[in-house]
């Protein structure tokens, strides 16, 4: 009888997104009716655009990639009950950072080159996370709102960092405009991280040039796996959630709350240090104050969707690469808004943090009940 | 009269802030926290744009606290009844709003990005205020917005203080329990507070684009819910300190616009000032910050 | 004379307790009824019940001669019946006037009518002959003060009868007898008092009628004129049922934990500890009992390592430990069953077998090079769960879905399994069933065989007579008698818990 509850629990686990997903379509739908659309044939539309060709997969993959980073980042701070919504900060200014060893070293070969560049943005991650966790544990500061104040200081000093101090003004002006772009100059060769074209040629998959596919991806899978492993196997995964679930008991085992906070946050800073590299190191090779954001916020609802597995924070990103790429092709090929799936996005998370908050509820109750 | 001038120009900078900071006041102190009010300035803004294109700016402004306030009830619903994570459905509702928009100017107005021009209300000039020298510039040719925005202050601060409705808001966001032993609906409380939070930062969202810019353009809240945010906890979950901050922090950005190219301190870390400060008096350096006790806490009757 | 309540067979049931069973009982209008029991007796619950926060699963209450149904706090209110409660319902940032009109304002529009408010309390405060400043902010004033705020707050509802939890609890001495004043006066205005107590003294001091719970059931109800304190605590305590217990002499021997003077400081100036002294041999069970509230809690998490902010020396097998962190006074060899299994012992959310590592999971032969070794914390677990016969579907079940006393044994067999030279049991056997608080006894009993040294704190008096070698009884921070289990009866075990030969006891 136990067992045929635990097998329900997951049942509710599972439907919890399933159910999401489709309450989110069917509200979209009267969206698209609204506009005169027909909601079967947009759906359709992004099924075929995103998956009929290989080199639309590959763009899916290459849209998944900083959301899995990003997303793995959330999770982490999810695990011991803190909200790291300062990802968006953390990984601005890891990106810079990997920019900055990345224009400014020359002449080293890529094999060292590129590393630092990695490690450069892991630190910047690091760095900007370290803020927020020590003013939590020293001073009793909320993470949320210290987190929320750091990404507009971050906008800022990065606009400063690069418009002011590290500006490229060697590039020839642009025909019409006073001077030159606000951007850094680019990046060195070996700096940059390589596609994945060449390797997947060898199993026959040809991408063209405008994929932008790198070994981010691979390495964002990789991360995942390994986050996975860490959380649940490791003493100190093991203790991250212990904390996150109750830091008496914790404290009273001889866990340290505050210590296993500081590695957890940090870690999650150094993850969202990579959020932005694929981007910058595979594709604009410079940084201006254009350079993507809201990739933090959109990792929250990743992670959310994935309710912190690593593993569904591969599929949700997924899901959230598709949903971008999609969302080009109805607007291409059948004028429908793209923000149409933002908004079909948005309101996913609004019901899947309803739905298994009601689910979660219900299963303590079913649980309170059998213990009676 | 350069200070005139700058004064006047961080008081313009100022009510947008304010107008949603009186609105946070409302919702943190009934125990609510809103990460929301960036996304309800967001659709404040861009249903200002429609009302205002179609019907003129008293439908203008109705719009936008209508959709600020629809965006608010389902942050009600999540938060309140459902005891959802409050920051989680707050940053789903600003996502929301950032679509949402986007999409309805495209359909309304053909483009994502900008509404058509709309114009605002006649400015006006205070009687009196106007009449004094160093006042001028201040108080003469302003939007009757910003004048609501300040009459709000010493009204909020009026009802939070001295009305029953106030007195409930405030044991609710203190102590939901013992509020709901005295026949409290704590829940009733709770929605009241998010929903007027809603359609101030929906009035601030008209104020961008009637009387700011004279259209609606996409992402022209550029944080300031959040900065709103900042300035509450700066003013100390009070409506007044909630205008001196606000005041401070438009100042800052009134700043942040001249300082141009030369001067001794880059306009980006003037635009910092709001953020560092606020950090600071989280941190207690600068004096101690006394959020509501239940601030950001569901109440679930049964755990109690 | 008019009965103000009368309660007939009522009955609360809890999962896995019963916390009052047929409850019959009798307020007169204008009386001061004390409601007295040991703690778990359910005077709370019942007291729940007439507030409305609770609903009985059976029997009928009368107020004021009418049937009445309690379904809400505010019907309670309807019928004049308020509540003090044990946790002031209190706003600390609120003034002490806004804390009184909370919910019942008087009006003027929509604001608040201040000065009406003002005139209905102060008008209050002289009959009842209380003194308050009602523009001071809550957290401001003393806990005494509180109090009367709650009383006010009552009465300014109109309350006839009053219902005051554990009003003494948190007062100091001289609060209590200004508490009384004020609770005389409030008789003499023809109100109804009910007062919930477990302190005799102060029952007998002001109470008119007195009703005794025991696990849950009405023993009796006397006149306080017409018994005695010592009588008193034989209907509270019952006729001691000494378990019996396979209590084989244990050798004894040397002194495995010792605290030397211990000091610390408490709330509002008052020490919590004054200078616990103690030692605890191998082979021995030693019990604390106390009423609540007397350092117990500080005492086992000075002992712990969870607060350092204490004087004296803590030796564990001879060696100093204050300043040691948490995790190195675990490794030196003591073991901690908390009191609060739920807050303290547990990870809820977490598996059976996780719970049973928590604290060790670093140990050595819980690794397999930078992981877990999940095997052997399963074997180990499976291990745990059959010696200690643990009721589970599965070790990878959460822990959440096991009964109280199943994870209670989850949080002994982790315990105990380690070897501990000396164990901390806090309330080890609370809420327990019978079978579950056997076996816990059963099990300290084994490791006392085995020649450990056990520090029982225990609010259940019959445990600690029928485990403990020896028995130290806490008061206000002291420990103020020390003796064999067979030395003392139970009143005069009673006398010491309070207070009332301290003198005599450090005598002793």
């Amino acid at each position: 009888m136990k067992r045929d509850r635990n097998y329900k629990i997951l049942a509710l686990k599972i439907a919890a997104p399933v159910i999401a997903m489709i309450l989110a379509a069917l509200i979209s739908s009267l969206i698209i009716l609204a506009i005169d659309k027909n909601p079967l044939q947009v759906f359709y539309t992004m099924f075929k655009f995103s998956f009929s060709r290989l080199d639309s997969i590959a763009i899916i993959f290459f849209n998944a990639t900083p959301l899995i980073f990003s997303a793995l980042a959330v999770s982490i701070g999810f695990k011991m009950g803190l909200f790291n919504i300062g990802i968006e900060g953390q990984y601005l200014i890891g990106t810079f950072l990997a920019a900055l060893v990345g224009f400014s070293l020359k002449g080293l070969p890529a094999a060292i080159h590129l590393p630092l560049v990695i490690m450069a943005g892991i630190a910047g991650g690091m760095l900007w996370s370290f803020i927020p966790i020590f003013l939590k544990v020293k001073r009793g500061v909320h993470e949320v709102i210290s987190t929320i104040m750091l990404n507009y200081v971050a906008y800022s000093l990065i606009h400063y960092l690069i418009a002011d101090v590290f500006k490229d003004k060697q590039q020839s002006l642009v025909e019409g405009l006073g001077s030159v772009l606000v951007r850094t100059p680019k990046l060195a060769e070996s700096a940059l991280i390589p596609k994945m074209h060449g390797f997947l040629s060898i199993f026959g998959i040809q991408l063209p040039k405008h994929v932008y596919l790198n070994w981010f991806f691979p390495i964002g899978i990789l991360l995942a796996v390994g986050i996975y492993y860490l959380v649940s196997y490791t003493p100190f995964g093991y203790e991250l959630r212990a904390v996150g679930h109750n830091p008496e008991a914790s404290k009273i085992a001889g866990i340290k709350p505050d210590i296993v906070y500081l590695k957890g946050f940090l870690l999650s800073g150094a993850v969202a240090g990579l959020v932005g590299l694929s981007d910058l190191l595979g594709y604009f090779k410079y940084m201006d104050m254009d350079f993507p954001q809201g990739y933090g916020f959109d990792g929250i609802a990743v992670a959310l969707i994935a309710q912190n597995n690593p593993f569904g924070i591969i599929a949700s990103a997924m899901l959230f690469g598709f949903l971008k790429r999609g969302s080009e092709g109805i607007q291409a090929l059948l004028k429908v808004p793209m923000d149409t799936i933002v908004i079909l996005q948005s309101l996913m998370i609004i019901f899947i943090v309803v739905i298994t908050k009601i689910i979660n509820d219900y299963v303590k109750r079913l649980e309170k009940k059998e213990a009676a | 009269m350069l200070t005139a001038e700058l004064l006047a120009s961080s008081l313009r900078m100022a009510v947008p802030i304010l107008l949603t900071a009186i609105g946070a006041v409302y919702t943190e102190r009934s125990g609510i926290v809103n990460i929301g009010l960036e996304g309800m300035m967001i659709v404040g803004s861009f249903w200002a744009s429609v009302g205002a294109y179609f019907y003129g700016p008293f439908v203008g402004i109705l719009f936008a606290m209508l959709a600020g306030a629809f965006l608010a009830l389902i942050h009600s619903v999540t938060t309140v009844t459902f005891g959802v994570n409050q920051v989680v459905s707050g940053v789903a509702l600003n996502i929301l709003a950032y679509g949402a928009s986007r999409f309805l100017s495209l359909v309304i107005f053909g483009k994502a990005t900008t509404s058509h021009h709309v114009s605002g209300f006649s400015p006006i000039d205070v009687p009196i205020l106007s009449d004094i020298p160093f006042l001028k510039l201040l108080f003469t040719d302003i939007s009757p917005i910003v004048i609501t925005a300040l009459i709000l202050v010493p009204i909020s601060k009026y009802i939070i203080d001295n009305t029953v409705f106030g007195l409930r808001l405030r044991a609710v966001g203190e102590n939901p329990l013992a509020a709901d032993t005295l026949g409290i609906n704590v829940f009733a409380m709770r929605y009241a507070g998010v929903i007027i939070s809603g359609m101030l930062a929906g009035m601030a969202g008209a104020y961008l684009t009637m009387e700011h810019t004279g259209m609606y353009v996409e992402g022209m809240t550029q944080g300031k819910g959040y900065i709103a945010m900042a300035a509450m906890i700066f003013g100390n979950w009070t409506p007044t300190g909630t205008l001196w901050a606000s005041l401070l922090f438009g100042f800052a950005e009134a700043l942040s616009l001249r300082a141009g190219e030369g001067s001794i301190i880059p306009y980006q870390f003037i635009k910092m000032i709001p953020y560092l400060l606020t950090l600071a008096v989280l941190t207690g350096i600068v004096k101690k910050a006394t959020p509501p006790a239940a601030s950001g806490e569901p109440y679930d009757r049964s755990i109690g | 004379m008019e009965e103000a309540v009368v309660l007939k067979n009522i009955t609360k049931r809890f999962p896995g307790i019963v916390a009052n069973d047929r409850v019959n009982l009798q307020i007169q209008k204008g009386e001061i009824h004390a409601i007295v029991g040991e703690n778990g007796a359910g005077k709370s619950t019942l007291m729940k019940i007439l507030a409305g926060l609770y609903q009985p699963d059976e029997g009928e209450i009368y107020i004021f001669g009418k049937k009445e149904k309690i379904a809400s706090p505010n019907k309670a209110i309807e019928l004049k019946i308020g509540m003090v409660h044990q946790h002031f319902m209190l706003i600390d940032r609120f003034t002490v006037l806004e804390n009184i009109i909370l919910g019942a304002e008087k009006k003027k529009g929509i604001a608040i009518d201040k000065k009406t408010c003002r005139q209905t309390i102060k008008k209050l405060l002289d009959l009842y002959n209380f003194n308050l400043d009602l523009d001071a902010k809550l957290e401001d004033i003393s806990v005494g003060h509180a109090q009367r705020v709650e009383i006010i707050k009552v009465l300014y509802r109109g309350a006839d009868i009053l219902v005051l939890d554990e009003p003494t609890a948190v007062l100091a001495p001289q609060e209590v007898d200004e508490l009384f004043v004020n609770l005389r006066r409030l008789k003499e205005e023809g109100k109804t008092i009910i007062f919930i107590s477990h302190k005799l003294d102060e029952v007998l001091n002001i109470a008119d009628n007195i009703t005794v719970l025991r696990r849950g059931k009405a023993v009796g109800t006397v006149s306080a004129d017409s018994v005695t304190k010592e009588e008193l605590a034989k209907m509270m305590v019952g006729k001691p049922v000494l378990m019996k217990l396979d209590k084989a002499a244990a050798e004894k021997s040397d002194v495995k934990l010792s605290l030397h003077n211990i000091v610390m400081k408490g709330n509002g100036g008052k020490n919590s500890l004054n200078g616990v002294s103690l030692e605890v041999c191998g082979g021995e069970i030693y019990g604390i009992v106390g009423v609540e509230g007397n350092g117990q809690k500080e005492l086992a998490e000075a002992v712990i390592g969870l607060r350092q902010d204490y004087q004296g020396d803590i030796k564990v097998c001879g060696k100093p430990i204050h300043g040691l962190s948490i995790k190195q006074i675990r490794d030196s060899g003591v073991a901690f069953i908390p009191e609060d299994r739920h807050r303290q012992g547990l990870v809820l959310p977490m598996k059976v077998w996780e719970n049973s590592i928590l604290g060790f999971h670093r140990k050595d032969k819980f690794k397999k090079g930078m992981f877990i070794n999940i095997k052997k914390a399963e074997e180990f677990t499976l291990n745990n769960v059959k010696e200690f016969s643990i009721m589970i579907s599965s070790i990878h079940q959460e822990i959440e879905g096991l009964s109280g006393g199943n994870q209670q044994k989850v949080i002994l067999s982790r315990e105990l399994s380690q070897e501990p030279e000396v164990i901390l049991a806090a309330q080890p056997t609370r809420g327990l069933d019978i079978g579950a608080m056997e076996f816990v006894h059963r099990q300290l009993l084994q490791k006392r065989q085995e020649g450990k040294a056990i520090l029982l704190i225990s609010a259940d008096l019959e445990e600690v007579l029928s485990l403990s070698d020896r028995i130290g009884v806490i008061f206000d921070g002291e420990i103020v008698a020390e003796f064999a289990p067979e030395e003392k009866t139970l009143e005069d075990i009673g006398v010491y818990m309070l207070g009332a030969h301290r003198k005599a006891g450090e005598s002793a």
